[in-house]
C-alpha cells in the first residue's frame, strides 16, 4: 500500500490553532476528543495510538464506557460511536456533553476539548460526512483521520486526501488502525491541529447535499460491484428463525464450555497458591489476631477476588474475538425476537448469558446495550441468572432432596436454571411496565463485514476489563471479607473439654466459635425473620454469611455442623445433610430444602454484584432496588415453597 | 418514512421496504417529519435517494446500502422499522441485483 498522503492546510483566517489555545491553558490538561461513526475502526485506531496506556472508566452518572489515555501530552478520549451528534440516544448525548465541556471521564477534569479527532471510514465516506459537518460546526481545532485506507484500496476506492482537506478546510490524514500505517503522521497533525477555515451546513438536508458534493469531488469507486453472495448466504443462515437459533446455541454453548473448561485450570492454581500462601503465613506467624486477619481476612479475601479473574479474562477475550468476526451483530437480531416482548433487546443476550458464569462480568457486558432503559433492565435482572457460585449450593440441596435418584437430581438442577431465567424475564417485564416505562427500542443496526478478529484489540480490551475488575470490585471484596472474618472470629470463645482428641477439640471449638461470634449472635437475632421459611439459627447464619458470596454457604454450614470447612470431602456433605437443630430435629427437612433452594435461586446474595450494579447503573438506588426486589421475590418464593411442601407432606 | 406519510408515498408509486422481494433494488423516499427514528436512519445512511438492495426479508430485514457509501454496507432493521421505510422500486430481483455506487467521479 502506498504511504497515505498527508495534507496540511494553510490557516488563512488566522484562527487559533490547538497550540495557541494551549498557551492560555495548562498544557498537561489538554483534551482531544476522538469522534466517529460506529464500525469505522475508531477503537482499533485508539488502541493503536494508546496501547496499554488506555484506561476504562465511566462518564459520571451514565452507563457509557469511557476509554481514555494520556498520549502526546494530551488526554485522548475515545467517545462512543455515533451516527450523528443530533440524535436523542445516550451515545450522542454523551458526545455532545463532552464537546460542550460539561462531561469528562471519571478522573479527568471536564472542559471544552482542545481538539477533535474525527475518525471516518474510507470505505463509507459519504455517510461519515454527517459527523464531519457536525464537528466542523463546533469551531474547534480538528483533524480528520480517514481510517481503513488499506481496505478501501483493496475495494478499489480511491480518495484524494489533499482535495478532501481543501474541501473541509482542515488537515486530513489517511491511515489504518489495523496496520499502523499513517498513525505517526496523524498524531503530528493532531498536535498542530487548527480550527477549520471552511464552514459546514447545520441542517440535515444541507449536510447530506454538502457531503454528496464533497464525495463526488474527492472519491472514485470501482466500476464493478463487490460480490457479496457469501455474505448474503451467511446473513440468511445466521438470522434464520430456526437455523439461526441452532447456530447461536452451538456457538454460545461452545463459548461457555471453553470458559468453564479452561478457566478451571488457572482457578484451581490460584486457589492452591493462595491456600499455600495462607498455610505458610499461619506457619510463620504465631496464632493470634494478626495471623487470623492476614490468613482468613486478607489472603482469603484477595484469593476470593482473584479466583474470578480467569473467567472474566476468558469471557471478554472470547467475546471480543466473536464480535470481531461480525457474527454477534447477526446473533443479536436472532435473540431480539425472544427478549423484546419482555422489554429487553437482543443486545441483552450476551450480558445475560455471561451472568451464568458470574453476574459481575455479565453486568459489565451490559455496556453494549445501546438503549439506556434496555440496559438498566438488563443490569437489574442479570443476577437472576444462576451463576457458578450457586452451583455448590444447588449440588448440596439437590443431593439432599433426591439422595438416591441422579435423574431427579439432574431435573431439579436444570429447573433451578429455568426458574432463574423465568424470574429474570418476569422482572424485566414488570420493570419495563412500571419504573422504566416505554417501548423497547426496535433494533436498527449496521451489520459489519465478516472478517478475521483482531487479536491485539481483543487482548487490549481484555487487559483493560481485567484491571478494571481488580481495581473496582477487588478492593471492596477484600474489605467485606475482612469484616466477615472479624464478625466470625470475635468475640473469641475458648472451650475446655477434657478426654477428647485434638481433632474433636478443634471441631467443638469451631462449632462454639460459630455460635458465640458476632455473626452467631446476629444469626440468633435475625432467625425469627427466617422462621416462616423453616430456617433455624445455623441456616440463618449460613444465609447471612452468603451475602458476601453465595459459595460461602456450604463452608459456613460445614464450620457450624462439622467444625471443618473442607466441603470437598463427601463425609462433610453427608454431615451437613444429616445436621440437627438445637432440639435434635433435622435441619434439612424436605420443606426446608425446597425453601432454601428457591431462596438461593432468586435471592441477591452477592455484595460485589451489588457494588458493580451501583457503578454500572449509575447510582446506588438501582442497587437497592435490585436487592429489595430480589429479596422480596426470594422470600415470597421460599415461603410458598416451604408452606406448600409442609402441607403436602 | 413515517406512518402518516405512507399512504401519500404509496400514491407516488413507492412501497414499504418490507414489500420488496429478495434481490430487488430501490431508492429511499422520505416524506414527512424528521422524527428521531428518521434522523437515526438518515444518519446511518438510509437518506433520501439512497440506493438499497434487499438481502433478507422478514425479522430482521437486511438491506445492502450501496449508493450512500461507496464501499457498501449492510443494515439490519427490525421489521417494525422496515415497514415504515418507503422505497421507490428500481429493479426486479431477476434483473441486476447489485447497484453501482452513485455520485462517483474521478476526483
Amino acid at each position: 500500500m502506498p504511504r497515505p498522503k498527508l495534507s496540511r492546510m494553510a490557516n488563512p483566517t488566522g484562527e487559533l490553532s490547538m497550540s495557541s489555545v494551549d498557551s492560555v491553558q495548562d498544557i498537561s490538561n489538554r483534551i482531544i476528543a476522538v469522534l466517529g461513526n460506529p464500525n469505522v475502526g475508531k477503537t482499533t485506531l485508539f488502541n493503536r495510538i494508546a496501547g496499554i496506556r488506555a484506561k476504562t472508566s465511566n462518564f459520571p452518572g451514565t452507563t457509557q464506557d469511557a476509554r481514555h489515555a494520556q498520549c502526546c501530552g494530551a488526554m485522548l478520549i475515545d467517545l462512543p460511536g455515533i451516527y450523528s451528534l443530533d440524535l436523542e440516544v445516550s451515545e450522542s448525548v454523551v458526545c455532545r456533553q463532552v464537546l460542550d465541556g460539561d462531561l469528562a471521564p471519571t478522573g479527568v477534569e471536564a472542559h471544552v476539548p482542545n481538539a477533535i479527532l474525527v475518525v471516518i471510514d474510507a470505505t463509507n465516506l459519504m455517510r461519515n460526512m454527517t459527523v464531519v459537518a457536525e464537528a466542523i460546526a463546533r469551531r474547534l481545532p480538528m483533524v480528520v483521520a480517514v481510517n481503513m485506507m488499506d481496505l478501501a484500496e483493496r475495494q478499489g476506492i480511491h480518495i484524494d486526501l489533499e482535495r478532501f482537506g481543501e474541501c473541509i478546510g482542515c488537515t486530513v490524514v489517511g491511515c489504518s488502525g489495523k496496520t499502523g500505517e499513517g498513525v505517526d503522521e496523524l498524531m503530528q497533525a493532531v498536535e498542530s491541529a487548527t480550527i477549520p477555515d471552511r464552514s459546514a451546513p447545520t441542517e440535515l438536508d444541507a449536510i447530506e447535499a454538502w457531503g454528496d458534493d464533497i464525495y463526488s469531488l474527492v472519491a472514485a469507486a470501482r466500476e464493478t460491484p463487490v460480490d457479496d453472495r457469501l455474505t448474503d448466504r451467511l446473513d440468511r443462515a445466521f438470522t434464520h428463525p430456526l437455523l439461526g437459533v441452532v447456530t447461536f446455541s452451538v456457538v454460545m454453548t461452545g463459548l461457555f464450555w471453553v470458559i468453564f473448561k479452561l478457566a478451571a485450570i488457572p482457578m484451581d492454581l490460584i486457589d492452591a497458591w493462595f491456600g499455600t500462601l495462607g498455610g505458610w503465613v499461619s506457619g510463620v506467624l504465631p496464632d493470634g489476631p494478626i495471623s487470623g486477619l492476614l490468613v482468613d481476612g486478607i489472603i482469603a479475601g484477595i484469593g476470593g477476588t482473584v479466583i474470578f479473574l480467569p473467567q472474566i479474562v476468558l469471557l471478554f477475550f472470547l467475546l471480543a474475538l466473536l464480535e470481531g468476526t461480525g457474527y454477534l451483530a447477526r446473533a443479536s437480531f436472532v435473540i431480539d425476537r425472544v427478549l423484546r416482548p419482555f422489554g429487553m433487546s437482543g443486545h441483552a443476550f450476551v450480558p445475560l448469558l455471561s451472568s451464568h458464569a458470574c453476574a459481575i462480568p455479565g453486568i459489565m457486558a451490559a455496556r453494549s446495550v445501546p438503549d439506556p432503559k434496555d440496559r438498566l433492565a438488563t443490569i437489574l435482572v442479570a443476577p437472576f441468572m444462576s451463576c457458578s457460585a450457586r452451583i455448590p449450593v444447588y449440588v448440596l440441596l439437590t443431593v439432599i432432596l433426591f439422595p438416591d435418584s441422579p435423574g431427579m437430581q439432574a431435573v431439579a438442577f436444570t429447573s433451578c436454571y429455568v426458574i432463574g431465567v423465568l424470574a429474570a424475564l418476569f422482572s424485566s417485564l414488570l420493570v419495563r411496565r412500571t419504573i422504566l416505562k416505554g417501548p423497547s427500542r426496535p433494533m436498527a443496526m449496521e451489520l459489519p463485514s465478516y472478517r478475521l478478529p483482531d487479536l491485539r484489540a481483543a487482548a487490549l480490551l481484555t487487559y483493560d476489563r481485567a484491571m478494571m475488575f481488580l481495581r473496582k470490585a477487588g478492593t471492596l471484596i477484600v474489605a467485606i471479607s475482612i469484616v466477615l472474618w472479624w464478625l466470625g472470629a470475635y468475640p473469641n470463645t475458648t472451650v475446655s473439654i477434657a478426654d477428647t482428641t485434638p481433632e474433636q477439640r478443634e471441631v467443638i471449638a469451631a462449632k462454639a466459635q460459630a455460635r458465640h461470634s458476632f455473626l452467631g449472635q446476629i444469626g440468633d437475632a435475625i432467625q425469627p425473620v427466617f422462621e416462616p421459611l423453616g430456617y433455624d439459627r445455623q441456616l440463618t447464619i449460613g444465609v447471612l454469611a452468603s451475602f458476601a458470596a453465595r459459595e460461602v454457604f456450604v463452608s459456613t454450614m460445614a464450620v457450624q455442623v462439622v467444625g471443618s470447612d473442607d466441603a470437598e470431602d463427601d463425609s462433610v456433605l453427608e454431615s451437613i445433610a444429616n445436621a440437627t437443630r438445637d432440639d435434635g430435629t433435622p435441619v434439612f427437612t424436605r420443606a426446608t430444602s425446597w425453601s432454601l433452594l428457591v431462596y438461593y435461586i432468586l435471592a441477591m446474595l452477592c455484595l460485589p454484584t451489588l457494588v458493580v450494579t451501583a457503578k454500572e447503573a449509575g447510582g446506588w438506588r438501582w442497587a437497592w432496588l435490585q436487592l429489595g426486589w430480589m429479596t422480596l421475590l426470594a422470600y415470597s418464593g421460599a415461603l410458598i415453597a416451604y408452606q406448600a411442601v409442609s402441607l403436602l407432606s | 418514512m413515517v406512518d402518516h406519510a405512507q399512504s401519500n408515498a404509496q400514491a407516488n408509486g413507492s412501497i414499504p421496504l418490507t414489500q420488496l422481494t429478495r434481490g430487488q433494488s430501490g431508492r429511499v423516499q422520505i416524506d414527512g417529519a424528521a422524527t428521531d427514528e428518521v434522523k437515526m436512519l438518515r444518519a446511518m445512511g438510509l437518506r433520501p435517494n439512497a440506493s438499497i438492495t434487499m438481502c433478507r426479508l422478514g425479522e430482521p430485514c437486511i438491506i445492502s446500502l450501496s449508493g450512500a457509501c461507496g464501499g457498501g454496507c449492510r443494515i439490519g432493521l427490525a421489521k417494525e422499522i422496515a415497514g415504515r421505510v418507503m422505497i421507490n422500486v428500481e429493479s426486479q430481483p431477476d434483473a441486476q441485483t447489485e447497484t453501482q455506487p452513485d455520485g462517483q467521479s474521478n476526483g
